[in-house]
């Protein structure tokens, strides 16, 4: 029996994210999901590209009713009210809701207080060890803190906020009635907090959308409901799970590297985008990559691709691409990209929140590294307990020393 | 258009996009459809040499995720989008 590459071998402990190697990068091919739904899988960079930016190609169409179903589980990702699931106009009017607040010249306002709430983070870890547990005590609150000053979430304690995000980007091991109820709670959280908001306006993220939104005059509420989800969730799981692994790279493999990120902000800038290209967020499971359906025929990389076919485009592979980055995986962490790797997307859903991730990964890391340039795992990588159950995978606990 | 043709007449606008940071959102083309247009690449281009001030152009150059988008005046070359 062969192992498909990048999945979990039944028995063996999981190797860390930055361990996980996948096929080379090559043509178009088909494959069928776990269900039998046929999929054409996109691997270079080229292609994944041309597929992420082609309007040919849309998120709304795989709900559509002729659609062939995709996972067992639908998640929040699978939400046809969700930003992701809308196409063309549709999408660009709820994007723009929310769009002027992720500029990277509105994030650059944050970065004064971001950079205070990773001080005081790092203050309270040092205190509290070693040994102490970089997870609880870093990589998770950084992200919740962030996104909860963003919203104003003040009514949402972290442990809930977890488990709706954890049950929302849920693989197939929870029932689709466990994250049926999720969602519902999820939305009638997000629902209460509109009202609010409208009542009582303040100088949040949710209140100006819905500034936004009720200027453009014809946004359902049910879209409004799903971004705010969404919000919260895209807003700081990502980031927790590319923060935890990236630490458990730096600190078994490279501790070089981990002082100069201590030394150099802008070096940790650089650094930050490697890492977000080599190191991906979870593994393929249910669905071999991000996927969209095509509404006409189309020719990608030399292949035809059928109108109505589904696509996945598989970004952990073409951000390894060697026509693209020369150095595979891993080369100079502190090189900038020889070209914009597919880790936040490309096209009309590249991710609304990179800037504000990248500007936190980098404060993190600088400022960790600077104060503790000594930092080291204590327990081998081997028996690192590891978060599971959503789409994404990173430590579930990360006990240091220094 | 409106306004008096020819480059550097009063009001009239260059708009210029970097298409080594441009990562093909589209959102410029859909604020403004007359000032951008996708290439098959996937990448953002001006429409045209000089165009008119609009509200859809310096929501372009507003939402651009990457900034991309300059807007700069064509008889001062002084930058009238994005704003700080
Ligand atoms: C390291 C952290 C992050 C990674 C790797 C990441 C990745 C991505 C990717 C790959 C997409 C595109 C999905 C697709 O094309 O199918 C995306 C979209 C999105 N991301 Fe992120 N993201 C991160 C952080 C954030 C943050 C901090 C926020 C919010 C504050 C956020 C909000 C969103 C939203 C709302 C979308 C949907 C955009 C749309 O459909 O127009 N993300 N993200
Ligand atoms: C509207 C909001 C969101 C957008 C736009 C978004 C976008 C994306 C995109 C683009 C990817 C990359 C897909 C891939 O490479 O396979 C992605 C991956 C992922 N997203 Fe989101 N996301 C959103 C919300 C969430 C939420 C709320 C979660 C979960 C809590 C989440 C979790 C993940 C995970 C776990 C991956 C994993 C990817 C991998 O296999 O590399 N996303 N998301
Ligand atoms: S908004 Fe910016 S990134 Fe998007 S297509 Fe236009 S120039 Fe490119």
């Amino acid at each position: 029996m062969s192992v498909t590459p990048g999945q979990a071998v039944p028995g063996q402990p999981l190797v860390p994210l930055h361990c996980l190697r996948f096929a080379e990068p090559g043509p178009p091919r088909q494959a069928a999901l776990p269900n039998g739904t046929p999929v054409w899988l996109v691997s270079r960079h080229r292609d994944a590209r041309q597929v992420l930016t082609d309007p040919a190609f849309g998120r709304a169409l795989l709900y559509a009713p002729d659609a062939p179903p995709l996972t067992s589980t639908p998640n929040l990702l699978d939400d046809p009210d969700s930003l992701l699931n809308q196409d063309g106009p549709d999408h660009q009017r709820l994007r723009r809701t929310v769009q002027r607040a992720f500029t990277p010249r509105a994030v650059a306002r944050w970065r004064p207080w971001v950079a205070s709430v990773v001080e005081q983070l790092v203050d309270d870890l040092v205190k509290s060890g070693p040994p102490a547990d970089v997870v609880a005590g870093f990589s998770t609150p950084l992200p919740v803190a962030v996104i909860s000053r963003l919203m104003a979430l003040d009514g949402l304690d972290q442990d809930r906020m977890r488990h709706w995000s954890n049950l929302a980007l849920s693989d197939s091991s929870h029932t689709p009635e466990e994250v049926a109820a999720a969602l519902r709670e999820f939305g009638a959280f997000a629902a209460q907090l509109i009202a609010e908001r409208r009542r009582e306006p303040g100088e949040d993220l949710v209140s100006s959308l819905l500034a936004a939104a009720e200027a453009e005059g014809s946004i359902p509420e049910r879209q409004l409901v799903s971004l705010v989800c969404g919000l919260v969730v895209g807003g700081h799981e990502t980031t927790m799970t590319s923060l935890g692994n990236a630490l458990v790279y730096l600190l078994s493999e490279a501790p070089e590297s981990w002082v100069r990120l201590g030394t150099d902000e802008e070096a940790a800038g650089a650094a930050v985008e490697q890492l977000l290209r080599a190191i991906p967020l979870g593994e393929p499971k249910e669905l071999p990559g991000t996927v969209r359906r095509a509404s006409v025929e189309v020719e990608v990389g030399g292949v035809t691709i059928p109108a109505g076919a589904v696509v996945a485009v598989q970004s952990q592979i073409a951000n390894r691409d060697p026509e693209v980055y020369a150095e595979g995986q891993f080369g100079d962490l502190f090189a900038p990209l020889a070209a914009p790797s597919l880790t936040f997307g490309a096209g009309p859903h590249h991710c609304l929140g990179a800037w504000l991730a990248r500007m936190e990964m980098q404060l993190a890391l600088h400022r960790l590294a600077d104060r503790l340039p000594g930092l080291r795992l204590a327990e081998p990588v081997a028996d690192i307990d590891w978060r599971l159950g959503s789409i994404t995978r990173s430590p579930q606990r990360l006990t240091v020393v220094w | 258009m409106s306004g008096p043709a020819g480059p550097g007449a009063a009001g009239e606008l260059v708009v210029r996009v970097d298409r080594a940071r441009c990562v093909g959102t589209g959102l410029c083309a859909g604020a403004a459809p007359g000032d951008f247009q996708l290439d098959a690449d996937g990448k953002s281009r001006p429409r045209r040499d000089t165009t008119v001030p609009s509200d859809g152009l310096s929501d372009a150059a507003e939402f651009c995720p990457v900034e991309a988008i300059t807007v700069v005046d064509a008889a001062t070359g002084r930058r009238v989008a994005p704003l700080d």
